[in-house]
């Protein structure tokens, strides 16, 4: 048996945090901030969760640490792009430079430890029908992202915001206090997936832990168009591609290629998708593009 | 080599980014020398330096690295330095500072040091460098290496494995799937396999975009492997370990881990250690420079003490690995090291091939 509970479980596992840090970015490319720094405020999220749950003992408050935490860091690409007008790649890339030397060195001096930061009485987030509660509210944020960017008077502000500011401007709405909103929101979704890797997938902090999640997030971003639901197909496609490739490991194919595997599936999908859109603009316009 | 926990290349850009960043707010001295020489420092007294990669700490890789280096100070009734580095640059400072002060041997604990030894060895003839755990790409006359043969310590762990096993499925979690690092996965299951035929064995790697990081991949790897039935699990997947020992720990099921002693990062989960000794091989390969054998390449392994198993140690008792309780065990695993010792039976070496 190939597809069983168990790998839909480990990709729901893997999904969880790139989906919070997917909705964040969708956010941010909605008010019209492309957001690569969600790799550093996700870090940030995992450290100040580890860090208060195990000054604490409570992991609830990591989870609310870790959001504003992260939300504070990215007051960074708030300040920079839109007050600042600087260029938010430069300082996107900036951000997640900043917050591996930055976590690495509070590491050091915080708990004294190289690598790793690891307790057993660490107190990690309880699980809820094989769940951690974030994995939910992920799941819930979709929805509600969904409902708003579309349904409610804020959403269409926000997109406003993004597609045309100056049109927004002369009708009253303020672009910066948008894109404001939009980039702190980001950090909280970020903090979020920050304390669900360090405290519900794993149960520890250890040095650039992201590994490269935010990355990923920043691809479902492009691939679902910003739109939640499309975000959340693509960082799912993201989650089987992964835990099917371990599964093919135990099968006989060689790592290199299983690793591979979701970047595969990422250039299919795009390639289809706009094989898709050509010929549906095609259709409309009546010209072959 | 699971030491690590970092991969290099891209990381290496933001850590030193971040570092210089945070040197530059704490004001701080990147590199922290720790002077001490024992008893009346005479001219006839030799003088050795260690670089460590990173700071010492609670590591206890690098604490026994200090260890073999006091060890062989007090032996040749000289002096020992300790210059421990906090990353790429204070290792370059380091070894450069250590170079100046011409010490009879300058020995460094890693694979960080093996190109800039290289090229200090070259504009400093007559310095003798002593490299452990690693060793220059070209030989040079003044460089002279200490290597471990891991597979010999992972063999014996998956002989507990294979002993241990009640479903007759065991698995490991390594890093890479390169030759150096199946060192840490095939021989464990020659070994389940040599005690218990019956047994199957199964490997993942974690790869991704930061193999020695990623302990939350790890411990999915460990997931599946445990879906499957596996109920012993080597860990070799460095920062990746806890991710496995989580796994396992949920399960109730077992885990090896390497290096060190990470039974206390889950007691009763994690079974045994291979661990290796850098106190053995620094004070050796001391020996063998003063000696005038400078410039060659020393394996060690079972047999040269330089590998071994937390339960073949002293102080297994107090160890908290759960292989304490097994002795039955340990006595078989004592009779396979036994062999492999007197060069009866030989494990097969994956980088080898």
């Amino acid at each position: 048996m190939f597809f069983d509970s168990d790998l839909l479980m480990s990709a729901l596992r893997a999904l969880t945090p790139i989906l919070l840090a997917a909705l964040g970015g969708a956010l941010c490319e909605r008010a019209g901030v492309f957001n690569i720094g969600l790799e550093g405020m996700m870090l940030m999220g995992c450290f100040t969760a580890v860090a208060t749950s195990w000054f604490t003992g409570s992991p609830w408050l990591g989870v609310l640490a870790a959001a504003l935490a992260a939300a504070a860091y990215s007051l960074i690409l708030a300040v920079g792009t839109v007050t600042l007008r600087g260029d938010a790649v430069v300082l996107g890339i900036a951000m997640n430079l900043l917050a591996v030397g930055l976590t690495s060195f509070l590491l050091r001096t915080i708990f004294g430890v190289q690598g790793t930061f690891d307790d057993p009485s660490l107190a990690g987030l309880p699980l809820v029908g094989g769940f951690s509660p974030l994995a939910y509210l992920a799941w819930a944020a979709v929805g509600v992202s969904a409902l708003l960017l579309s349904r409610h008077v804020w959403g269409l502000r926000l997109r406003g915001v993004g597609e045309a500011p100056d049109a927004a401007a002369t009708l009253g709405v303020s672009p910066a206090r948008y894109k404001y909103a939009a980039v702190l929101l980001s950090g909280v979704l970020c903090g979020l997936a920050g304390a669900q890797l360090a405290l519900g997938n794993v149960t520890l902090f250890s040095e650039n832990m992201t590994a490269g999640r935010g990355w990923i997030a920043v691809v479902a971003v492009m691939l679902g168009r910003a739109l939640p639901l499309g975000v959340l197909l693509a960082a799912l496609l993201f989650g089987l591609a992964e835990a099917a490739g371990f599964r093919l490991q135990g099968l006989g194919m060689p790592q290199q290629a299983t690793d591979a595997a979701p970047y595969v599936v990422t250039l299919v999908a795009l390639f289809l998708s706009t094989a898709q859109r050509r010929r549906r603009n095609a259709r409309t316009t009546g010209v072959a593009s | 080599m699971p030491r690590t926990r970092r991969s290099r290349s891209l990381q290496l850009a933001a850590v030193a980014t971040g570092t210089v960043l945070l040197a530059a707010a704490t004001g701080c001295n990147a590199a922290s020398k720790d002077d001490s020489s024992s008893a009346g420092a005479k001219s006839g007294g030799k003088s050795f330096t260690l670089v460590t990669p990173d700071p010492v700490g609670q590591n206890q890789f690098l604490k026994l690295a200090v260890d073999g280096v006091k060890a062989a100070a007090k032996t040749h009734d000289g002096t020992q330095k300790v210059y421990q580095s906090s990353d790429s640059a204070s290792q370059q400072q380091n070894v450069q500072a250590a170079v100046d002060a011409a010490p009879d041997v300058i020995v460094l604990v890693g694979f960080e040091f093996a190109d800039l030894v290289a090229q200090q060895a070259e504009a400093h003839p007559k310095q003798q460098f002593l490299v452990v755990d690693a060793c220059t790409e070209k030989t040079f006359k003044n460089v002279s290496c200490a290597v471990f043969r891991e597979h010999e310590g992972v063999y014996l762990a998956g002989a507990e494995a294979g002993l241990l096993s009640e479903s007759g499925k065991v698995g490991a979690v390594d890093v890479l799937d390169t030759p150096q690092f199946r060192r840490y996965s095939d021989p464990f299951a020659a070994g389940a396999e040599k005690v218990a035929p019956k047994t199957t064995a199964s490997t993942r790697f974690v790869g991704g975009q930061s193999p020695f990081d990623d302990s939350a991949r790890a411990k999915e790897q460990a997931n599946s492997l445990l879906a499957k039935g596996a109920d012993h699990i080597m860990a070799a997947a460095a920062a990746g370990n806890y991710g496995v020992f989580e796994a396992a720990q949920a399960k109730k099921a077992y885990a090896y881990g390497v290096d060190v002693n990470q039974c206390t990062a889950a007691p009763g989960t994690v079974v045994d250690n291979v661990i290796k000794k850098t106190d053995v091989a620094v004070q050796e390969g001391i020996e063998q420079v003063i000696g005038g054998k400078a410039g060659k390449t020393v394996s060690y392994g079972l047999k040269e003490g330089g590998i071994s198993l937390t339960g073949l140690e002293d102080g297994v008792k107090s160890s908290k690995c759960v292989i304490a309780d097994h002795e039955d065990v340990l006595k078989k695993v004592e009779a396979l090291r036994d062999q492999i010792v007197s060069g009866e039976l030989t494990v097969d070496d994956p980088a080898a091939k």
